[in-house]
């Protein structure tokens, strides 16, 4: 979206939720240079692999194999289509939540609109100071996390979005997302996030049971959630992706099983599956430490990953990354830049970035974002130049976690090393044992040991 | 009055932690002997593990100036250690001196180092001045202790001084008993040069400095001396007394203490007990020396990064020039490579050896399980000594295994009687006799095997009587005994370092414990380890660690690579201080692991 459709979207009256729904659909084609093309050709492959299915002449076992297939596919056409992206990422932290969950040890403060619209001042301030530094950046995602950027007052991710179209270039589509949580999602801002240009609508569903949500302080209902997807449905959002998580006290099995079919019964086309992790600090921690909350093992952990991770690929999601989940195309163009050779510019109060050779973040208090941006200066406490041995690390660790694996000749390449000679004794034996394979000059961790990958990624450092 | 009569030489014995260094500390500050500013407590500790510790490992002397009545009186003293690994260097002090004053707490009163160090005091024929310390607590019981010296050790102690070395209270009336007690010394200075070795140390500047008591004659720069017993003759090129760092002096004579340095560049050349006298004009007969301390405990020590084996070596000699009781040769393990046999006092000391290898030196270190030094006799061969489980022969070559073993003399309020009873004989010991001391205190007697007291014995009694036992022990032979050599397998192979000689009948509890506790330390594996605790082939202890299934899956944070590497480089890090064994990674506390069991 460039900055002369600004007006445009401005000017967009209220239109009848089909409308928007033919219109949404091609926002969500956003990894092509043809939408409508794609689309076709998307139609045509699904047709036919409908009819593939329901061919009763074919076994379970060559349907499964069928998709495998397909899968493959669709891996090397990710590989493809993420390797050519070289624009940069906007990330924007919205510091404000209902409530702090037990177990969360980002950074978020309780909502307060005084303190909301000190915060955007700041915010816009410090956009304004990136607006030279940027001028030749070309940007094509954006992403506004949190916290819980759903809460903020409404108005304000739509003045955002005019903000930072006027400010950054952008150039082809935008993958823009936002980041919702059920409690606060209303039919008005929807409609201000879809004015604003929001294309993907991330939703913190967790887990569909309350009591277990309850148990670690994070309140929301089933008919909360239920609205936010209806809401999402009637306003055209497709491109909706979920974060769930396992591992919670008290969590079962079937819990999760039931949050995975409620969610694909929804359409909801990326999930990002993430483990329980206790942080020190957080309200969950002190809890069991005091023993008065008890964490799930490690064996249900597994159990539950495992689970999940075969319900999504029988429903036709790929594993792209550790914990990522997408239907095809669906992937998030965003988050794969964190895991590429890729720059991004985090703004808003503790955002990382990593522009040339450089990863530096914003300070960690709102107080202190907020003084250092009114007098003038940038709100970075931590910079750090990238040196390539750093990078080499976070090169293996990033790439290894994603589906498509490490391309070793580009590894080569880049830092002069042949990891293949460099690390031949430990590949070879995380070879052996089933760890590591090598397809097409990519080394990947084997499916069934991603829930071991740190193990893995550590010994090739 | 000569020039001797106005000296005094003299020592302070204790137990540890009666308030030896903090008496030192005083007589210093009475004495103006250093400025108040400089003061630092524990003046004379100048190791910082010294420091840290509150314990006194070197001996160290000083020079004092002290005025009574009109007369500048020169007194020399000479702190020494009180934990038991290090009772030899009190012997050496005691050569050096006149007179001990013996300082007894007044609410512990009379323990197991006080009795060893004043029959230390006795055998060197030394004047003794009995001091109660601590008086200002409320626990104190001077009176009680008082009779006890007496009744106890057997001298007078009526009279004794009743201090408070931490407030200050009466320091000044020990510093007068001093002075009127002890003999001056009576050496000849027109005699030919007669001067006891009682220490040296290391000094990157001057070489090797000898700490010296002046029997008879004197020396100066320029003076050619020569040492008897290694029969190397050096040039003097400076002499000096401490006061308390070194002040250089223009000569030491008959009755002084201090020191010399004579540009020697081993500190093996400066051996202790040696006596030195000069070219020219040598004394006839030396001096009777002491007998040279023998290490009891023995582990080997490897540094983690193999490559750094020379700097270990290094660090070793440096070490050993200040500390003649450190032993070590060569050493090579299958699993930890090239390394150093060494040889301790005690377990105190091969702690300290260690620490400050880590760090003085900054080297990072893998110690083994210490052990003692075992007899072997083979068939149809003459007995030979091991200190190393790895040197053990195959048990059908053995025809019999002996064991050092010592006497242990152990006080404690009866109250505890029955558990260190207890503790004793589930230690193999063998009950001599038990005496009654007062209503308060007992003494027991043991013959022991050393393997049972050098891990952690000493911690034990100290638990076991909530801080109020004290134990002392002197190596007394050996003994056959039934030992086995106990391997340790991980994941089906034998790490050498982990093999330990223990007794047949403690080797299945012992090996059990071993087994639980390194699966403890070593972290889970992407596969599962089963470690085995095996006797001649038979296994007779097994756990599994079982293999990762999950690690760290949390979420990239807003892009928040820096955290996520920054958690993988540490742990790389700790992956790079870990040993590897055939597949199996092994933390360096692994191989101390068993000192840490619980039996």
């Amino acid at each position: 979206m460039k900055n002369n459709d600004v007006e445009q979207v401005d000017k967009e009256q209220l239109i009848p939720n089909q409308e928007i729904e033919n219109k949404k659909s091609d926002f969500d084609n956003n990894t092509s240079q043809n939408p409508n093309e794609t689309h076709q050709q998307e139609d045509t492959e699904k047709k036919e692999e409908k009819r593939f299915l329901s061919n009763k002449k074919f076994k379970k076992f060559d349907k499964a194999r069928y998709r495998e297939q397909k899968c493959r596919e669709w891996e090397i056409k990710i590989v493809n289509q993420n390797m050519k992206d070289d624009k940069l990422g906007l990330y924007i932290h919205i510091p404000f939540c209902d409530r702090k969950c037990d177990y969360c040890d980002f950074v978020s403060y309780s909502m307060d609109e005084n303190a909301q619209h000190d915060f955007q001042q700041a915010l816009f301030k410090e956009i304004d100071m990136y607006r030279t530094q940027c001028e030749k950046m070309v940007f094509n995602s954006i992403y506004i996390g949190g916290g819980t950027p759903s809460v903020m007052y409404e108005g304000f991710i739509y003045e955002l979005a005019r903000k930072v179209y006027s400010t950054f270039h952008f150039e082809g589509d935008i993958e823009f997302t936002i980041e919702v949580n059920p409690n606060s999602v209303t039919y008005d801002k929807l409609l201000e996030y879809l004015r604003a240009g929001v294309n993907r609508v991330s939703v913190g569903v967790q887990c569909i049971d309350s009591k277990i949500l309850k148990n670690v302080g994070r309140f929301q209902t089933i008919e909360n959630i239920d609205n936010t997807f209806d809401l999402l449905k009637k306003m055209g959002f497709i491109n909706t992706s979920a974060d769930v998580m396992i591992g919670l006290p008290n969590q079962s099995l079937d819990a999760v099983k039931d949050t995975i079919n409620y969610l694909i019964d929804k359409n909801v086309k990326h999930i990002s599956v993430y483990t329980l992790q206790l942080e020190e600090n957080t309200p969950l921690y002190k809890n069991v430490k005091m023993g008065k909350i008890k964490p799930l093992g490690d064996e249900a952990c597994i159990k539950m990953y495992n689970t999940v991770t075969k319900m999504l690929k029988e429903n036709g999601f790929i594993r792209y990354e550790v914990s990522n989940f997408a239907i095809p195309t669906y992937e998030s163009r965003h988050n794969f830049k964190y895991w590429k050779d890729v720059d991004y510019l985090g703004l808003g109060v503790s955002a990382h970035s990593f522009l040339e050779n450089y990863r530096f973040s914003n300070t960690c208090r709102l107080d202190e974002y907020i003084d250092m941006l009114n007098n003038g200066q940038f709100p970075i406490v931590n910079k750090e130049f990238i040196r390539d041995s750093e990078r080499r690390t976070e090169y293996i660790m990033l790439s290894l976690r994603l589906a498509t694996g490490l391309n070793l000749e580009k590894f080569r390449k880049r830092f002069k090393e042949d990891l293949l000679k460099t690390r031949a004794k430990q590949i070879h034996d995380l070879i052996k044992n089933g760890y590591l394979y090598i397809e097409d000059g990519f080394l990947k961790i084997a499916p069934q040991h991603f829930y071991v990958s740190n193990r893995i990624i550590l010994e090739l450092l | 009055m000569n020039r001797q009569d106005r000296i005094r030489n003299f020592c302070i014995v204790a137990h540890i932690d009666h308030g030896k260094s903090t008496l030192a500390d005083r007589f210093i500050e009475i004495t103006n002997t250093v400025d108040k500013r400089d003061m630092n407590s524990q003046l004379l500790d100048s190791m910082d593990i010294e420091r840290e510790r509150g314990i006194t490992i070197k001996l160290t002397p000083t020079t004092m100036k002290y005025n009574y009545n009109g007369e500048e009186y020169t007194l020399n003293l000479i702190d020494t250690p009180g934990h038991v690994d290090f009772s030899y260097e009190v012997s050496r002090s005691l050569m050096a001196c006149e007179g001990a004053i013996l300082v007894v707490d007044a609410s512990q009163g009379v323990q197991a180092q006080t009795l060893a160090n004043v029959y230390l005091a006795f055998d060197a024929k030394l004047e003794i001045i009995p001091v109660i310390n601590k008086v200002d607590l409320p626990s104190a019981n001077p009176e009680k202790v008082i009779k006890e010296i007496e009744d106890i050790i057997g001298i007078p102690a009526d009279d004794a001084p009743l201090i408070s070395a931490k407030t200050g209270l009466n320091i000044e009336s020990v510093l007068k008993k001093v002075v009127e007690t002890i003999p001056p010394p009576k050496g000849d200075e027109n005699a030919p040069l007669k001067a006891l070795v009682f220490d040296s140390y290391y000094d990157s500047y001057k070489g090797a400095v000898s700490m010296v008591r002046i029997v008879d004659g004197k020396v100066r720069a320029g003076d050619q001396i020569k040492f008897m017993q290694t029969g190397k003759s050096f040039e003097v090129t400076e002499v000096g007394i401490f006061n308390p760092k070194n002040s250089e002096c223009e000569q030491l004579q008959a009755g002084d203490v201090g020191y010399i340095c004579a540009s020697i560049k081993n500190v093996s050349d400066t051996k202790v007990g040696d006596t030195i006298t000069l070219v020219n004009n040598p004394t006839a007969q030396p001096l009777e020396g002491f007998k040279e301390a023998l290490p009891m405990v023995f582990s080997g020590i490897f540094p983690l990064d193999g490559s750094k084996y020379e700097e270990l070596k290094d660090a070793l000699e440096k070490l050993q020039l200040n500390d003649a009781s450190l032993h070590f040769e060569k050493e090579t393990s299958a699993a930890l490579g090239h390394g150093f046999r060494c040889g301790f006092l005690g377990l105190l000391h091969m702690e300290i050896t260690n620490e400050r290898l880590e760090r003085e030196f900054g080297l990072d270190l893998i110690t083994t399980a210490p052990s003692v030094e075992y007899k072997i006799k083979e068939i149809n061969k003459s007995p030979y000594l091991i200190s190393n489980p790895s040197f053990m022969p195959n048990p059908q070559a053995i025809e019999e295994i002996e064991e050092p073993i010592v006497k242990m003399e152990i006080i404690t309020p009866p109250e505890y009687l029955g558990n260190i009873m207890d503790l004793c004989s589930e230690r193999r010991g063998e009950y001599k006799n038990m005496q009654y001391l007062d209503e308060n205190r007992t003494k027991l007697n043991y013959i022991m095997p050393l393997n049972e007291i050098v891990y952690d014995f000493f911690d034990k009694i100290k638990s076991l009587s909530k801080g109020y036992a004290s134990m002392d022990y002197e190596l007394c032979g050996y003994k056959p005994s039934d030992l086995v050599k106990m391997d340790i397998l991980l994941n089906g192979e034998v790490c050498d370092a982990l093999s330990i000689i223990v007794h047949r009948s403690k080797a299945y509890k012992r090996g059990k414990a071993l087994c639980e506790k390194l699966k403890e330390v070593i972290p889970r594996h992407l596969f599962e380890i089963p470690i085995q605790a095996v006797i001649g082939g038979k296994v007779i202890a097994r756990e599994t660690i079982s293999a990762v299934r999950k690690d760290v899956l949390a979420k990239c944070y807003g892009g928040d690579v820096t955290r996520k590497r920054k958690l993988l480089e540490k742990q790389k890090e700790g992956k790079k201080r870990m040993r590897k064994l055939g597949s199996v990674e092994l933390p360096s506390e692994a191989f101390i692991s068993i000192l840490k069991i619980d039996d």
